[in-house]
């Protein structure tokens, strides 16, 4: 390659990349402005007098811990409901030949498909009709446990496809010769599969963490009273019809997505992998 | 794949030890065991949802019907024929499919072309590239789409001061406003699309391309020769999932409406969501769900066709 050529791709290479982080640069720094640094004819590219005050402002606010409680709560329990539930059946479809294994696959990748819109106006009715019945002993709409409910309807399809991919990654042939030396299936199993999808298990939980944790469409419809919302919501509410209070939005809005940005640059590799694996080598 | 789920004592070993044998053979129930928590969870939260939500959409199910002890009446098509005569759903269809082939057109398109990119820059770019392009793609859709918001307000709104347009108002004119959303879904897509299409891209056989080489291919006949078809399954997967994706776009035009997106403003999912919410119209809203469902299913028939060979490959 010639080199003028190299260095002209270099440089749109770097201009792209600049291009694609400039909105979040833009997030943090107006976190850290002032409202008259915000509000000034000309934009400040950097903060002059950088300040605290809009997360001071965020971690001030009783509010904003319940949410983040509550989003903890439904998230851990998503993940870990729909982790235990999906890797019996990612190991069962991997490893298992059985009448109605293809079936099964195929509903999976046809529930990844359907969009919450078509789920969410019957989860919250039958949710409501549950309530009713049980004659509000149990609380499931405007409730951290519905939303769980709802979660699951997107996190176990999601959950079983990739670890699906994980656990195919890992050759039969090992828990076989495990097995000519005495092992039995569950104890080669449990000693030589086990460990090697451990990156996978820690990646499709963490991805279905972040799955959870950014939901806004479901729980915007069944989640009715502040003291339920979740993180998503609560930081709408400094958008009024008055207009937005983009100083602490922002500082909200980078608090969190902080964890999730960290996850992911944690999992991303190990995630390419077993999606890829799964979806296309099928 | 197939090979892998034979079972594999036999393929393996030339004198299978009765233990194996044993142990992997009667063992019938074992995967129902596996499966059935899955499948009675997906039922529950699926299957069963997807099957009420058709039975919906041929009830009468508004406001009276919350307040009253009679369950819902069955009206037939009535809710069907009602979305083929309001000239709103259509003007809402033909949006939505605009959309989403103007979203998915330009999230392939650059997202393609940024990994074709990337195999072209020295590795310390690369790595740079991927690192933006990891952190827009781990923002959540409500934080980027505030962002963008902030970005395009109309007094204060860096874009205007970047682009010297004064205080303009991006939201006025539905066309302008919508192509703020396209901005959003794609710069949050893009991410995606480059980094599995890049990854399709390292795995292209580099024999291949040396022996097209050597035979005298130049780049472009590489290019459509090799390269493309070598990552072909990849790219359908992807256009698939987008079309998935942006078909049901909801959040990012949502949000950025303040949550009153006008009627220039809706899409499918926007519409639907609107009727029941607002209009607790769960009966009508269903239908449009539904007719949403069937589009989806229309639009997608590739990765459908996928999922068959797929199916078949098993």
């Amino acid at each position: 390659m010639r080199r003028a050529v190299r260095i002209g791709y270099s440089a749109l290479g770097l201009l792209v990349a600049a291009v694609w982080a400039f909105p979040i640069y833009w997030m943090v720094s107006t976190a850290f402005k002032s409202g008259r640094d915000m509000y000034s004819a000309t934009p400040q590219f950097v903060p002059l007098h950088p300040t605290g005050h809009n997360f001071a402002e965020v971690f001030g606010d009783s509010t904003f811990w319940q949410a983040a409680v509550n989003s903890l709560i439904a998230t851990v329990l998503t993940v870990v409901l729909a982790m235990a539930v999906a890797f019996a059946a990612a190991v069962a479809v991997a490893r298992f030949r059985f009448f109605g294994r293809r079936t099964f696959l195929m509903s999976i990748l046809i529930m990844k498909m359907v969009p919450s819109i078509a789920l969410v106006i019957p989860i919250f009715l039958t949710l409501t009709e549950i309530q009713d019945a049980s004659l509000g002993a149990l609380q499931l709409t405007d409730a951290v446990p519905g939303l769980v409910i709802a979660y699951l309807a997107f996190a176990l399809p999601f959950a079983v496809w990739a670890l699906r991919g994980f656990v195919l990654g890992v050759p039969p042939e090992l828990e076989e010769a495990a097995m000519i030396d005495g092992c039995s299936q569950v104890q080669a199993f449990r000693r030589v599969t086990l460990p090697l999808i451990v990156p996978g298990l820690v990646a499709t939980s963490i991805f279905t963490m972040i799955l959870a944790w950014n939901e806004y469409l479901l729980t915007y419809f069944l989640i009715s009273s502040p003291e339920k919302y979740t993180l998503p919501l609560w930081l709408s509410h400094f958008v009024t019809t008055e207009g937005t209070s983009f100083g602490p939005l922002m500082a909200g809005a980078t608090i969190i997505a902080a964890p999730v940005a960290i996850f992911f640059m944690f999992v991303q590799r190990n995630l390419a992998r077993g999606l890829t694996a799964g979806a296309v080598r099928g | 794949m197939s090979t892998l789920d034979e079972p594999a004592v036999a393929r393996s070993l030339p004198a299978p030890t009765p233990r194996a044998i044993r142990n992997r053979r009667p063992r019938p129930r074992l995967p129902y065991l596996l499966i059935l928590p899955a499948l009675a969870v997906s039922l529950a939260v699926i299957g069963f949802p997807l099957g009420r939500v058709i039975v919906l959409s041929f009830q009468q199910w508004g406001v009276a019907q919350i307040f009253s002890d009679a369950g819902p009446p069955f009206v037939g098509l009535k809710n069907y024929t009602r979305i083929l005569e309001d000239p709103v759903f259509w003007t809402v269809v033909v949006r939505t499919l605009i959309l989403t082939a103007v979203m998915v057109g330009l999230s392939m398109s650059v997202g393609v072309g940024l990994a074709l990119l990337m195999e072209r820059v020295p590795g310390w770019v690369r790595g740079i590239m991927t690192f933006s392009l990891i952190m827009a793609w781990a923002v959540p859709t409500f934080v980027s789409t505030q962002i963008f918001a902030w970005m395009t307000e109309q007094n204060f709104g860096v874009l205007n001061y970047v682009l010297g347009l004064g205080q303009h108002n991006w939201y006025t004119d539905a066309k302008q406003g919508l192509a703020v959303a396209t901005l959003i879904v794609v710069w949050g897509a893009v991410p995606f699309i480059t980094v599995t299409t890049y990854a399709a891209l390292t795995q292209v056989p580099a024999e291949l391309v040396e022996a097209a080489k050597l035979d005298g291919a130049g780049g472009r006949q590489v290019f459509f020769g090799i390269t493309l078809p070598s990552i072909r399954p990849v790219l359908v997967i992807v256009t698939a999932l987008s079309i998935i994706w942006d078909f049901s776009v909801f959040n990012q035009i949502y949000i950025l409406r303040n949550g009153a997106p006008s009627p220039e403003y809706q899409t499918l999912a926007i519409y639907a969501y609107m009727q029941a919410y607002q209009g607790h119209e769960y009966g009508y809203a269903s239908a449009v769900a539904v007719v949403t469902v069937l589009l989806l299913l229309v639009v997608s028939v590739f990765y459908i066709r996928q999922l068959i060979k797929t199916g078949e490959a098993e």
